[in-house]
Order: structure tokens, then sequence, then C-alpha cells
């Protein structure tokens, strides 16, 4: 009974940030100088129909409340200048799936290298930390732009000398493939700091494990700690999940520009550059879903696990 | 101080007295342009070398710092202007207010930093110092949660207590006992952090296109991206941004850990 209690709070809560969210955009959506109409051309000609359509002749809780309405349905609205006249929703989501295979394994890569570096490592400063922590902080489209050079020119050097032929995903990033792909899961489970500050919280949650007295009592009637600290240990990784996913959206959006990757975060940008407001604030509607639901994940699982959770509710 | 801790404080001295340098020199971008001079290697008349268009590395460089180091300070004002006063007062007087501080920096922390900048400066314009008021707004979850979780964690202990006892004003506990004695290396961390992801932001725009700060005014992101596009042969031009950024984000990043208190048992 507590656990189904304890799992509605963390589904209303859910519904609430998300629906927060979308308030949040639209109100800087709202709060945007000038008028929409003006982007589409002959806007003026049909002011009346767009106003109908974009509910703009409606005050902004009703707008707020139609659109969130739609978007629960799954209908994100009309994109003005990417693909005009198309719907966001199938714009949006066949490039969130695309997305969506680099950014899970990205996280998922992350959080094992972490998990692996920091149970090694033993105490924060370890030579193993202080190399990753040198690279990881370089920036994901700085780290992008060294792979990409590196490979291209070591590569190039190669063909040039006849020691090998020019390979399929010659030259980097203008030709599609796995290595491509492959090259942005890993910058973006490395760059920006993502490696070493999960590696950090990791080795920070597992130290004051290993100092708790139960895992000391655990020593001193000679039990097996690795079960209890591993089981001990999920709470505190689903947090880190949760908390690193709103980054990894982000990075998202650098390394598919700088690697010319086709996905939601390219198109975010694209959107915005070409200022389609609708795909924009659609797409940062998933962006929040996603990191929504990334906390969703997380919270269960601490619910699932942790006794104390469930107590609290 | 550690090692790695003055390794920091020095790198990021060096940014200072770079910025301050820079807005002393009187350095032109338009003038400086000679496509007579594009390419040259690094000399003494020009440390760094030249850049297609001619122009010098070095001061190119130097300048760069500007598009960061003010807006970066800015972002870390407007950060704690909101999310110091948002955390400690949710974390000592708890309640409703505490509530909806929280709920408010939920929401605004479930969207993504990145994304978030990108969707203001496509609908307010894009400025470098609009640009560090979002990124500052977009900090304030970070910063007020955590000077929440510490106010929260002291708002009950014996010197608090103490001190009402003692008929101290509500305020003068917040202010100083709570936030100024127990909150102000946690604060110093976030503002390194947050310094650091200016950086990162900034060159990141400024390197991809589109955003960010515009040639001919440079910036370390922009100075890649153009550097690269015309592999002049002075490696510099590609090498001494890259490594100015790796150096201070490192900087940031060195002095933060310094600040890092043992966490009790």
């Amino acid at each position: 009974m507590r656990l189904l209690k304890s799992l509605g709070r963390v589904g209303l809560s859910f519904f609430l940030t998300l629906a927060g969210a979308v308030l949040f955009v639209q109100l800087l959506l709202w709060a945007a100088p000038g008028d929409p109409i003006d982007l589409v051309p002959n806007g003026v000609e049909f002011r009346a129909e767009l106003e109908a359509e974009w509910d703009l002749d409606r005050p902004l809780p009703a707008r707020f409340a139609a659109y969130l309405g739609r978007a629960f349905q799954g209908d994100l609205g009309t994109s003005l200048t990417y693909r005009p006249g198309s719907s966001v929703s199938e714009l949006a989501w066949p490039a969130a799936l695309r997305s969506a295979r680099i950014l899970v394994p990205a996280l998922v890569l992350t959080l094992s290298v972490a998990l692996i570096m920091a149970w090694f490592s033993g105490r924060r400063g370890g030579p193993a930390v202080r190399l990753t922590q040198a690279v990881s902080i370089a920036p994901v489209f700085l780290l992008a732009f060294l792979s990409v050079t590196f490979l291209n020119e070591s590569t190039f050097s190669l063909i040039e000398s006849g020691a090998i032929e020019r390979p399929f995903w010659f030259a980097l990033p203008d030709t599609d493939s796995w290595v491509r792909s492959l090259l942005a899961i890993l910058v973006l489970a490395v760059g920006s700091g993502a490696l070493s500050e999960v590696t950090a919280a990791c080795t920070d949650e597992l130290n004051h494990l290993r100092n708790a007295p139960f895992i000391e009592a655990a020593v001193a009637r000679g039990a097996r700690v690795g079960p209890h600290l591993v089981w001990n240990l999920i709470p505190a990784v689903a947090s880190v999940f949760s908390n690193r996913a709103a980054f990894f959206v982000g990075g998202l959006v650098i390394i598919e520009k700088v690697l010319q990757l086709n996905g939601a975060g390219a198109m975010l940008w694209q959107a915005c550059l070409m200022r389609d407001y609708p795909l924009a604030m659609g797409l940062t509607v998933m962006a929040a879903g996603a990191v929504c639901l990334a906390r969703l994940i997380s919270d269960v699982v601490r619910v699932a696990v942790d006794p104390r959770l469930r107590e609290a509710a | 101080m550690s090692w790695s801790g003055r390794i920091g404080l020095l790198l990021l001295a060096l940014v200072a007295v770079v910025w301050i340098c820079a807005g002393v020199s009187g350095y032109d971008v338009i003038a400086d342009v000679n496509p007579a001079l594009g390419g040259t290697a690094a000399s003494g008349a020009h440390w760094l070398g030249t850049d297609h268009l001619g122009r010098d590395v070095f001061n190119r460089l130097m300048l760069g710092s500007h598009a960061f180091v003010g807006p970066g300070l800015l972002a870390c004002i407007t950060a704690f202007v909101i999310g110091v006063p948002a955390g400690g007062l949710a974390g000592y007087y708890g309640g409703p207010l505490a509530s909806s501080i929280r709920y408010v920096s939920t929401v605004v922390a479930s969207l993504p930093r990145f994304v978030l900048v990108l969707l203001c400066m496509a609908v307010y314009g894009n400025d470098v110092w609009l640009l560090s008021i979002v990124a500052g707004v977009s900090y304030v979850p970070t910063l007020a949660g955590a000077v929440y979780a510490r106010v929260q964690s002291l708002s009950n202990a014996e010197f608090v207590v103490a001190a009402r006892a003692h008929g101290i004003s509500e305020s003068r506990i917040l202010l100083y006992h709570l936030i100024w004695v127990n909150c102000r290396r946690l604060v110093g961390r976030y503002a390194l952090q947050l310094f650091g992801y200016f950086l990162l932001l900034e060159t990141t725009l400024s390197y991809i296109g589109g955003f960010g700060v515009m040639e001919p005014q440079p910036s370390w992101g922009n100075m890649l991206a153009f550097d690269f596009g015309y592999q002049t042969g002075n490696v510099w031009g590609v090498v001494a941004p890259a490594v100015a950024i790796w150096l201070t984000i490192m900087g940031c990043s060195l002095l933060e850990e310094e600040l890092v208190e043992e966490r009790r048992a």
C-alpha cells in the first residue's frame, strides 16, 4: 500500500512538472517581442484564421490549457518555416527516436564506466580518475572536433602512403556510417565533464557507504560486503542518472550539430535558427518530457529499493 | 591550499590578466585585417601567427576573453541574486513557500539548460549578455537546491537555537549565520562551476555558428571554427583557442575541487 502511495506521488509529480514546463515555455513565447504572424509569408492576409489556429485570440491561461490538452493527445502544432504545414509530431518523433539511439547508449556507457572506476579507484584523486577528469572537462564540441580531426588526418596519411584503402566511413563527419554514431556516443558519454562528474558522484557515494555503520558491522561479522554495497548504491546511481539526463539532452543538440547527425537536437537548432516557434516549442516540450521521464524512472527505482522513502510518503 | 588548487587559481588569474590586458590594448578587429599576411607562422611580430585574413591570432585570443569573462560574471551574479535568497528562504522557513520555490526550481530544471538557452536566443535575439542572464537563470535550480539543502539541515541546529535565544533577528540568523558562514564555500563552488559552464556555452554556440559571438568579433569558439575552416597552415590558429578553452575550464574545475567540503558520515 505504501509502495502504491509512493508511486502515485511520483506519477503526479511527473505530470505536474511536465505541465509546469509547458507553461514555462508558453510564457517565454508569450513574452517574445513582435507578432508571430509576421513570420508566415502572406500571414497578414490570413490573420483571422491564423489567430484562431494558434489560439492567439484567447487569453494566456486558455491558450495554455488548449496547448496542454492537445500536447497530451500528441498534437504539438504545425511547423511554420522548417517544413511549412507539416505536423510537428510527425517531424519530431522520428528524429527523437534517432536521437534516443545516441542518448541512451551514451548515458548507459557513462554510468557503467563511472561505476567501474569508482569501484576500483577506491578514493578520489587516483591517477585514472585524474586522467579521466583532464579529458572529460573538455567541452563536447571540442572533443568531437579533435576526434574528427585526428581520425581524418591520421587516416588520410595512411591512405596517402598506400598503407590502407579508403575506409567506408572516411571522411568524418560527412559520411553517414556507424563509426560516426559510435563517435557521437563516446564523445557525449565523456565530454563536458559528464564522465568525471558522474565518477566523482559515484566515488563519493561509494566511500560514504563503505564508511557506513551497517557495512562496518557486516565486515565485523565476516559477511560479504559487495551485495550490500551494490544494493544500497542503486538509489544513488538512480539519482545521478536523473540529474545527468537533462545535461545529456543538451549535449545531444551539440553533438548532432557538430557531427551532422539527423536527430531531434539538430532539428531543434535549425528550428531556432529559422524561428519556427511551434517546432522549437514542440521539441523543447519533448526534451522536458524526456528529462521528466528519466526522473520518473529514477524515483520509481529509488522508491522500490529504499524503504525509508516509502515511510516518508 | 593543495597544489591542484594553486594551479587552478593561477590559471584563472591568467585569464583575468588576459581579460584586463585585452581591454586596455585597443586592438581593432577591423583595422587588423590584412589578407597579404594570411596564414603567417608564429614570429616576433605575431606571437601566434595570423589567420587567413592576416589577423593576429594572439590579439584575437586575448580579445576573445571578453566574450565570456564579463558575461560569465553576470551569469554568476544573476544566479546568486535569485538562487541564494530562494534556497535560503525555502530552507529556513519551509512550508508552502518552500514547496512553491521547489516546484518552480523543478520545472526550470526539467528543461535542459542548453535547450532553454537556444530557445531564448531564438525568441529574444542573439546577444551575449542575454545569454549570460539566461545561463544564470537556468543555473538557479541547481544553486537554490544546494543552498536549500544546507540551510534546511542547519535550520534547527544548536547554534541557531542559541542565536534565537539570544534575541538575534531571524534575518541576521539566515543571512549571516546560515548563508554567509555556512554556505559561502558552497556558493563559491557553484560560482566556479557556472563560470566554467558559461565558457562552455559561449564557445559552443560561437563554434557551431548562428548564435553566440559572430565574426568579426573574436570568441575562442568562433576562432576555432573559422581557422579550421580555412586551414591556413598556421596550426596556432586552432591549437591556441582549443588549449585556452581547456585550460580555463581546467582552472575552474581544480579550484572548485579545492572548495569541496568533506561529506559528513
